[in-house]
Parts: structure tokens; C-alpha cells; sequence
């Protein structure tokens, strides 16, 4: 009896958390037809139709460039992130630098809201001539992405037995090679786990997009505002939908893929930080 | 022989805080500049110093009080119900999910899809011709809510938000509910403890800690909020739903108020910075 509910429960929970999304999966299969006539959850004919309007009418829809300009930007956001936070996590793991001021400053950083430093960044943004560049977004991606980064890297290095640390140095090895050599291959899985941990948040990111891009380098999610602009209560749903979906499906594949691994990651701010 | 020198772990360091110091350092100076200064668009370059009218202003404005009001009643009803939700989730759902752990995937869905994204897919859920649920609420009730107007566009936020973050605070409590060793359970179960009774006097203590944590991590990130309302509503439905992230934003962008927006920035930093400072401290004590 118990049991029965406990699957009841679970049902009604992923349904109603996920309903904006069957939702828009449902919308984005209907023809134009359908749409004008049904807002219903049920289609008649599925069709493919929304998908290869977006996907072909590439003079209308600019979907490859907000797809390519996420792309880039979380990639660079989230490998810069890495490349900052390793080194800097294996000083705060195995010495005593940087435990006081720079992990406490960078984790609440998470918590800080982003807005207050988006003016001035837009200002210096203007002089230095990274408005509307890839490489702009990707560099304040790097810091919407280093604190997890440096929780989850500082807690990842931590775990490692400092005798491995030690025996290499033994044997001659620099700090420098003991940790290139010995501890970024241990904590491979780590590094793994923060890597698409930051894409999807680098992917998910709205604030800067928004600010900080107007037309080359926008990104998926500040695209597919664009769908909605519309005047005169012109939104097409059907493709509007399909473009949701497109700009969802990487980070929700990569979390359905990863999900066990980003699991631990979310909360490793939150419970051992 | 130290692993580390300090010489080496202050070089490691460098790379992150020099760009930290770069790219947050820099905007800070130039926010604290900015807020105590006359400054147009035309004149970025040549700001005149002109003492703390900025801030008059804004602690004058009626606008930044309302948002400010709107953030803080945000942050709050949406974590509460998050945790409330989230904690009866990963209690009642913990026996089905820890013989099928597969079954988290679709639970840790929404976490995965942009908050500015589920703001514009509820546009479609929402809309009056095109949405599913007024469209069954006209069906079988004949009648539904007007979702966004000026009524009703809080609480539907407040409940999109909860929707979307729910499974962050249901992960939480199911990772330290998952950590609390069975034979305590078992032994108050066989002492002749109530299911009920375990949760109160046995689970519930035990998950105090993630408990709090969980639920300041979900105020602060309610009390910034930005992406889904302002994809949602844009601050609409006669600027009921402005957060103070969405106040500033509009000074700088729509109004084009460069001091009002900084000297904004710089009150929403001091807040923000008191807050965290309380609950670092509340969260040292319980380590201590």
C-alpha cells in the first residue's frame, strides 16, 4: 500500500517539476495546424515539421550561431576555469596558503549576486572591445564557474593520501611535478565531474548573455528570447518550441548521462564547504 | 620537508586571484567611483565626483524598496516551500530511490535546463490561447486565472521557482538522509518507535546542518533571482515582479541612470555581504 503511493508520489513530483518541459516537447511536435486549434496535451499527428523549419531556414532562424556561440563560450568558461582552480586547489589542500582569505572570498562568491558587477564590467567590457565577442562571455563564464570548481577540486585533492604527495618527493620530484604528475591523473574523475558541471552551468548562464552580447556572440538562451520578442502577439509556438528544445538538450543530456557523478558535485559546496 | 613551500602555493594561487582581482576588482573600484559620481554614457571616461546623491536617490526610491521587498519575500517563500517539499520528497521517497537509483534522473531534470529557459517555457504553459493549463481550466471549470497580471504574477513565480529548485533541496536532504547509518534507525524501530517518531526524534536532528545550509543556499539564490522572472514576466505586470537584480538591470539598460544603477549595486552588495557574513558565522558556530 505504502509502496504503491511512494510510486504515486514519485510520479506526480517528476511530472509536475518536468511539465514545462513535456509541455514544450509536446507543442514542438504539433503542425502549425494543430497548434491554432489544440493547447491540449495530446497530438493527433506528430510531425517534424517545427524542428526542420528551425534547423533548414537558416536566413530566418540563427540557430547554429546561438548553438556554436554556447558552445565556445562554456567551453572556454569552464577549461579556464579548470586551468585557473587546479593549481590553486592543490595550494589550498597540501599548504596553508590561501585557506584563510582566497577559498572563503571565491566560495561565497556563489552567493554574491552577479548583477552588481555586470555594470562596470559592461563599461570595461566597451573600452577593451570584448562587447559582443565569444571570448568575453567565455572569460565571465570563468567566474561564474570558479567556486564550485575550487570546492569541488580542493575536496577532490584532499581525499588524495598526502604519502603519494610525499613518496614523489622522495624521489626528487617539484611540487610542481607531483602535482602535474601524480595528483591531477588521481583525481582525473574530479576534474571529469567539474568539466560538465561548468558547461551546463556555463551553457544554462542568462545575466551575461543578456548584458553583454548584442548580435554575434549571443548564446542559446538569450537566442531564444528572441523567438518571444515578436510584436503583436506574433510567437509561432511550434518553432519557438523547437528552439527551446534544441537549447535544452545539451546540458539535459549531459546531466541525464552524468547525473550520479553531478550529483555529489552540487552539493559538495553545500555540505563540506 | 614541507609538500608545498608558501613561496609555491602563493605562485599556485596567482593565476585564480589575479583574474579574480581583474575581473571582480576592477568592476568594484569602478562600481564604489561610479556611485559617488555624476556619470552619462557620454561621459564613462570623466566621471564628476559629486558626493552621495546616488544613494539618496535610490534609498529615496519607492521602486528600489518594492524590489527590494519583492526579493527578500521571494527568497524566503521559495525556500521554505523548497525545503518543506524537497525534505518530504527524500524522506518518503528514499526506500523506492535507494533500490532504484536511476529513478533520480527524471527528478533531476529541471536542475539541468536554464532557469532563463523554463521562464520562457512557462510562457507557453501559461499563455491564454496557446497554454495547456488554461486551456483545461477553461475546459473543465470554465473559468482560469489570469497567471501574470498584477494579482496573480507573484505567487505564480513564487511557484515556478519552487518547481524548478525543489530537486536541489530534495538532493540535499536525500544525500544526508542516505548518510545516516541504519542500525540507528533500526534500534529506536525496535525500542518500538513510530516511523513517524524516527523522522522527528531521530532523522530530523541528524539533518539539521544540510537543513540550514539548504535552505540559506536557496534564499540567496531566491533573493538574486533574475533569469526566469525576468524571462517570465520582464519585471512586468505593472513592475510587481522587479527584483533587485531586475532594478538594476532596468536603471542601467532602459533608463540609462548610471549612478542610480551602480549606487544600487553597492547597497545590494553591502546586503548581500551582511547576510553572508551572519550565516558564515551561524555556520562556524555549528562546526565548532
Amino acid at each position: 500500500m505504502v509502496r504503491a503511493l511512494r510510486w504515486v508520489v514519485l510520479a506526480i513530483a517528476v511530472l509536475a517539476m518536468n511539465f514545462p518541459i513535456v509541455v514544450t516537447l509536446i507543442t514542438s511536435l504539433k503542425s502549425q495546424r494543430e497548434l491554432s486549434t489544440n493547447p491540449g496535451l495530446w497530438i493527433s499527428q506528430p510531425t517534424l515539421d517545427n524542428y526542420l523549419e528551425v534547423l533548414t531556414q537558416t536566413s530566418r532562424f540563427n540557430i547554429y550561431a546561438y548553438l556554436l556561440n554556447s558552445t565556445v563560450a562554456a567551453l572556454i568558461g569552464t577549461g579556464l576555469a579548470i586551468v585557473l582552480a587546479f593549481p590553486a586547489a592543490y595550494a589550498i589542500a597540501r599548504s596553508e596558503a590561501g585557506k584563510r582569505l582566497v577559498l572563503p572570498i571565491v566560495i561565497n562568491l556563489r552567493a554574491v549576486p552577479l548583477i552588481i558587477f555586470a555594470i562596470p564590467l559592461y563599461m570595461m567590457y566597451q573600452w577593451l572591445g570584448l562587447l559582443d565577442t565569444r571570448i568575453g562571455l567565455g572569460l565571465i563564464l570563468t567566474i561564474v564557474n570558479a567556486p564550485l570548481a575550487l570546492v569541488i577540486l580542493v575536496n577532490a585533492i584532499s581525499d588524495v593520501p598526502v604519502e603519494l604527495d610525499e613518496a614523489a618527493k622522495v624521489d626528487g620530484a617539484s611540487s610542481l611535478q607531483v602535482m602535474m604528475m601524480i595528483v591531477r591523473p588521481v583525481i582525473r574523475p574530479a576534474l571529469v565531474t567539474t568539466f560538465i558541471f561548468g558547461f551546463i552551468t556555463a551553457w544554462n548562464e542568462f545575466l551575461f548573455g543578456l548584458m553583454l552580447t548584442t548580435s554575434r556572440a549571443v548564446p542559446m538562451t538569450v537566442g531564444a528570447s528572441f523567438f518571444f520578442a515578436a510584436s503583436g502577439g506574433g510567437v509561432k509556438w511550434g518553432t519557438a518550441s523547437a528552439v527551446m528544445i534544441l537549447g535544452a538538450l545539451p546540458p539535459a543530456l549531459l546531466g541525464l548521462v552524468m547525473y550520479r557523478q553531478i550529483s555529489g558535485s552540487m552539493t559538495a559546496g553545500a555540505i563540506k564547504g | 620537508m614541507a609538500l608545498v613551500t608558501r613561496a609555491e602555493g602563493r605562485m599556485y594561487l596567482t593565476p585564480l586571484v589575479g583574474f579574480l582581482l581583474l575581473f571582480l576588482g576592477f568592476p568594484a573600484i569602478v562600481n564604489l567611483i561610479y556611485s559617488v559620481s555624476t556619470v552619462t554614457f557620454e561621459t564613462l571616461r570623466s566621471p564628476v565626483l559629486s558626493g552621495f546623491g546616488n544613494y539618496v536617490a535610490v534609498l529615496n526610491d519607492r521602486e528600489f524598496w518594492s524590489s527590494a521587498w519583492f526579493s527578500l519575500r521571494f527568497g524566503l517563500l521559495t525556500a521554505l516551500a523548497e525545503c518543506l517539499i524537497g525534505l518530504f520528497l527524500a524522506i518518503f521517497l528514499a526506500p523506492l530511490l535507494s533500490k532504484r537509483p536511476v529513478l533520480m534522473a527524471p527528478l533531476m531534470l529541471p536542475l539541468m535546463v536554464a532557469p532563463a529557459m523554463v521562464g520562457l517555457m512557462y510562457r507557453l504553459v501559461l499563455h491564454e490561447f496557446a497554454g495547456p493549463v488554461p486551456y483545461y481550466l477553461f475546459e473543465w471549470f470554465g473559468d482560469s486565472p489570469a497567471f501574470l497580471d498584477i494579482n496573480n504574477a507573484f505567487r505564480t513565480l513564487v511557484v515556478v521557482e519552487t518547481l524548478q529548485w525543489t530537486p536541489f533541496a530534495f538532493l540535499l536532504f536525500y544525500m544526508a538522509y542516505s548518510a545516516i547509518p541504519l542500525d540507528v534507525r533500526e534500534a529506536s524501530s525496535l525500542d518500538g518507535a513510530s516511523p513517524l517518531e524516527i523522522v522527528r526524534w531521530i532523522d530530523l536532528p541528524l539533518m539539521k546542518p544540510t537543513l540550514v545550509i539548504a535552505f540559506f543556499i536557496r534564499f540567496i539564490d531566491g533573493f538574486r533571482v533574475f533569469d526566469n522572472v525576468y524571462a517570465l514576466t520582464g519585471s512586468g505586470a505593472g513592475g510587481s515582479t522587479t527584483s533587485l537584480s531586475i532594478y538594476i538591470y532596468q536603471a542601467f539598460f532602459k533608463e540609462g541612470a548610471i549612478g542610480k544603477a551602480v549606487a544600487a549595486s553597492v547597497v545590494l552588495f553591502l546586503a548581500s555581504f551582511i547576510i553572508l557574513h551572519g550565516l558564515n558565522r551561524l555556520a562556524g558556530r555549528r562546526k565548532g
